[in-house]
C-alpha cells in the first residue's frame, strides 16, 4: 500500500538553502513563449534553493522534462503548483498523488573536480619545460602572484621570465587569467619584463586569436608524448 | 579617389586577396581590404602573418586611397553583373556602381593600416607550372597537429641552381628537387614555410608559364612569393625541421612497376570496408597484387590487380588515405613502388612514358601494423 497524502495548504516558508524532491503523480502544463503539457504520470519535481523547479522522468541522466529557470516564484495551492517568472511564463503541476516529499541541506559545492589531467600536465610540463623551447629552465611551479599562483614561471635561454599558463582546454577565460597575472607580474622590476605562454592540450581559435593579439605565444601540447607514451603505430621517426 | 574598373578582373583579385584576410581579425582593421588607385589600381591585404596584395588594370580618374570590409567587397564584386565597375571615395564611404546596382559602404581609418611587408631580397625565379605542382606533390605530406609545428611547414632548401621542398607528418615524407633560375646574389639556405600558406599561393600565383619569384629574408623570418600581377608575403616558421635525409632507404628489396588509376581506384573500392581507413592490405607475388582490407566483422573487400613485380612475395600494409594521397602526388599514369619489408617504409616514384622512372620526386610510406 501507498502511503500517499494530497497536498492542501501552502507549504510553510522553508530554508532556502534545502533541495526538496518530491515523487508524485501530475500533469504539467507550461503556458509562455510555448504552450507544452505533460500527461498524468508518475515524476520526480526537483525544487531546489534558488527556487528552479524542474520536472524529471526515468528517463537516462538527461536533461528535465520541463523547468523553470529562476528567478521565479513558487506558489503551492490545494494540489496545483504554479511556478511562475518575471516575465509571467508559468509552469502549472497538477497533483493527483504525492509520493514523496522531503527536503535535504546539500552544503556548499565543492565544485567538478576534473580527472586530474590539468594538474598533470603542470607536473610533466614542469619536467620537461623544454618542450616549450630550448635552453628553458623552470623557476617554479605555482608561482605565487597577489591574485593566485601561476602555472609556471620559466625562464627562457637568454634568462628572461615567462609566465606559462596551463589549461586542458584554452578557452578565452584562460586567456583572461594569465593576462591578469602577466600584468602584475610585470610591474615587479626584478621579473620584467615577463612573457606569456598559453599551453593547452587544445586551443580554441577564439582564444587563439585573443592570446597572439596580447603578444601571448600558444602552444598546444601533446599528452601522451609529454607522458612518454609512444604510441604503437609504425612511424618514420 | 574615383575609378572606373572590368567587372571580372576586380572581382578576381579582390576574391584572391579575401583569401588571405584572417576570419577573426584581431583589430577591425585587419578585415580591410586597402585598395590604392595609383597608376593603376592595388588591392591588399595583411594579417601580420600572410600578406597579398594584387595589381588591377583601372582607368584612374582621380588618386586615392581607401579601406574598405573585405568580406563584403569580396561579396558584392562576386555578384555583381559584368559590366563596368565604377568605384568613388567621398568623404568616409565608398560608392560602388555597376549596371543600375549601386552600393554604399562605410570606410575604416587608413592611417591605422599596417605597412606591407616590403619583398624581400629576390631569391630566384620558377615557372608557375613547375612551382605550383612541385608544391601541391609536397604539400601534401605536411602535418596538422599543432602540437609538431616543425612538421606544419614545407622546408625549401636552396644550393645554387637545385631546389629540394620536403614536408612529413612522421608518417609519410613527401620530397621534390628541381632546377630552377637562382638570382644573383642569393646564398645557399633552407627555410621552413607554413605548408597551408604556401599550398594556396602556389596554387594561385602558379598556373600558365608565367614566372614565380621567390623572395627570402630568412633574417627576418619572411618569405615573398611573386607572379606578375599578384604577390604574397609569409612568415616562416621557427622550428627546426627533422633530420630527414637519414630517413631515406638507401637499399631496397623488392620493387613493383604499377598503373596508378587502376591502383587508386581500388584501393577507393575495398577501402569502403576498412572502418575509418584504418588499413589496406597489399600482397605482391608475381602472379600480381592483391588488394584486401576489413575483416570479418565489418565485411571484408578484396581485388587483384597486374603488377610488374621482382623480389621475394611481399604483405604489407597502409593507411588508405596516406597512399592515395601519395598515388596521386605522382602525377603520371604508373608508379614505381620499392619496398625493404613490411614494417619498414615504402617509396612511391613516378614512372615516365618511357617506362623510365622519373627522378625527382620521391613519397615514403610508413606501413602500418598487419593484424597477427
Amino acid at each position: 500500500m501507498r502511503c500517499a497524502r494530497v497536498l492542501t495548504v501552502t507549504i510553510p516558508v522553508r530554508t532556502l538553502s534545502r533541495v526538496r524532491l518530491v515523487i508524485a503523480r501530475c500533469k504539467v502544463d507550461y503556458v509562455g513563449r510555448l504552450h507544452a503539457h505533460l500527461p498524468l504520470a508518475q515524476r520526480l519535481l526537483l525544487i531546489k534553493s534558488d527556487g528552479s523547479v524542474s520536472v524529471h522522468s526515468d528517463d537516462r541522466a538527461y536533461k528535465p522534462l520541463n523547468w523553470m529557470s529562476p528567478p521565479c516564484w513558487l506558489i503551492e495551492d490545494a494540489g496545483v503548483w504554479t511556478v511562475q517568472n518575471k516575465s509571467g511564463e508559468k509552469l502549472v503541476i497538477s497533483f493527483d498523488e504525492v509520493l514523496h516529499d522531503s527536503d535535504h541541506e546539500l552544503g556548499a559545492e565543492p565544485g567538478l573536480v576534473k580527472d586530474g589531467v590539468e594538474a598533470h600536465l603542470q607536473e610533466l610540463l614542469a619536467e620537461h619545460v623544454t618542450t616549450l623551447g630550448q635552453g628553458w629552465s623552470l623557476v617554479r611551479r605555482e608561482y605565487p602572484t597577489a591574485i593566485g599562483p601561476v602555472d609556471l614561471m620559466c625562464r627562457d635561454a637568454e634568462g628572461a621570465s615567462v609566465a606559462v599558463e596551463i589549461k586542458r582546454r584554452g578557452e578565452i577565460d584562460g586567456v583572461e587569467q594569465l593576462t591578469r597575472y602577466l600584468e602584475l607580474l610585470n610591474r615587479d622590476p626584478l621579473l620584467a619584463p615577463v612573457a606569456g605562454v598559453f599551453a593547452a592540450q587544445q586551443i580554441k581559435p577564439q582564444a587563439r586569436t585573443l592570446a597572439e593579439d596580447r603578444g601571448i605565444r600558444c602552444v598546444t601540447l601533446d599528452y601522451d608524448s609529454l607522458r612518454g607514451i609512444e604510441p604503437d603505430e609504425y612511424r618514420l621517426f | 579617389m574615383k575609378i572606373r574598373v572590368e567587372r571580372d578582373g576586380l572581382a578576381d583579385a579582390v576574391s584572391w586577396v579575401a583569401r588571405s584576410l584572417p576570419s577573426r581579425p584581431s583589430v577591425p582593421v585587419l578585415g580591410g581590404m586597402l585598395l590604392d588607385a595609383n597608376e593603376n589600381l592595388t588591392i591588399s591585404g595583411f594579417d601580420y602573418e600572410v600578406s597579398a596584395q594584387v595589381n588591377v588594370d583601372a582607368m584612374i580618374e582621380s588618386t586615392g586611397r581607401t579601406l574598405v570590409s573585405g568580406r563584403l567587397l569580396a561579396d558584392i564584386t562576386k555578384a555583381l553583373p559584368n559590366r563596368p565597375v565604377e568605384i568613388t571615395v567621398d568623404g568616409t564611404r565608398v560608392t560602388i556602381t555597376c549596371g543600375s546596382s549601386r552600393f554604399s559602404l562605410p570606410t575604416m581609418p587608413v592611417e591605422d593600416y599596417p605597412s606591407l611587408p616590403e619583398l624581400p631580397q629576390h631569391a630566384g625565379s620558377v615557372t608557375g607550372d613547375l612551382f605550383s605542382e612541385a608544391v601541391a606533390q609536397v604539400a601534401v605530406a605536411a602535418g596538422r597537429d599543432e602540437t609538431l609545428p616543425m612538421l606544419t611547414g614545407v622546408r625549401i632548401e636552396i644550393e645554387s641552381d637545385r631546389l629540394t621542398m620536403v614536408a612529413t607528418d612522421r608518417f609519410r615524407l613527401a620530397m621534390r628537387e628541381f632546377t630552377w633560375e637562382p638570382g644573383e646574389s642569393v646564398t645557399d639556405t633552407a627555410v621552413l614555410v607554413p605548408a597551408k600558406t604556401l599550398a594556396d599561393s602556389a596554387k594561385t600565383l602558379g598556373g600558365s608559364s608565367n614566372k614565380v619569384d621567390l623572395s627570402l629574408a630568412s633574417g627576418d623570418g619572411l618569405l615573398g612569393l611573386s607572379g606578375p600581377t599578384r604577390r604574397n608575403t609569409t612568415r616562416l616558421l621557427d622550428a627546426e625541421f627533422p633530420k630527414y635525409r637519414q630517413l631515406l632507404p638507401s637499399e631496397t628489396s623488392a620493387s613493383a612497376i604499377i598503373d596508378v588509376t587502376p591502383l587508386a581506384e581500388a584501393i577507393k573500392r575495398v577501402s569502403l570496408v576498412a572502418e575509418r581507413g584504418t588499413q589496406v592490405r597489399l600482397e605482391f607475388s608475381d602472379s600480381g597484387l592483391r588488394l584486401t582490407a576489413g575483416g570479418d566483422d565489418e565485411g571484408s573487400a578484396e581485388e587483384e590487380l597486374p603488377v610488374e613485380f621482382t623480389g621475394d612475395p611481399l604483405a604489407i600494409a597502409f593507411n588508405p588515405t596516406y597512399l592515395q594521397d601519395g598515388l596521386g602526388a605522382l602525377k603520371t599514369d604508373r608508379a614505381q613502388m620499392l619496398f625493404t619489408t613490411s614494417s619498414r617504409p615504402a617509396l612511391l616514384k613516378p614512372v615516365g612514358e618511357d617506362g623510365e622512372v622519373t627522378e625527382g620526386y620521391l613519397y615514403l610510406l610508413m606501413p602500418v601494423r598487419l593484424p597477427g
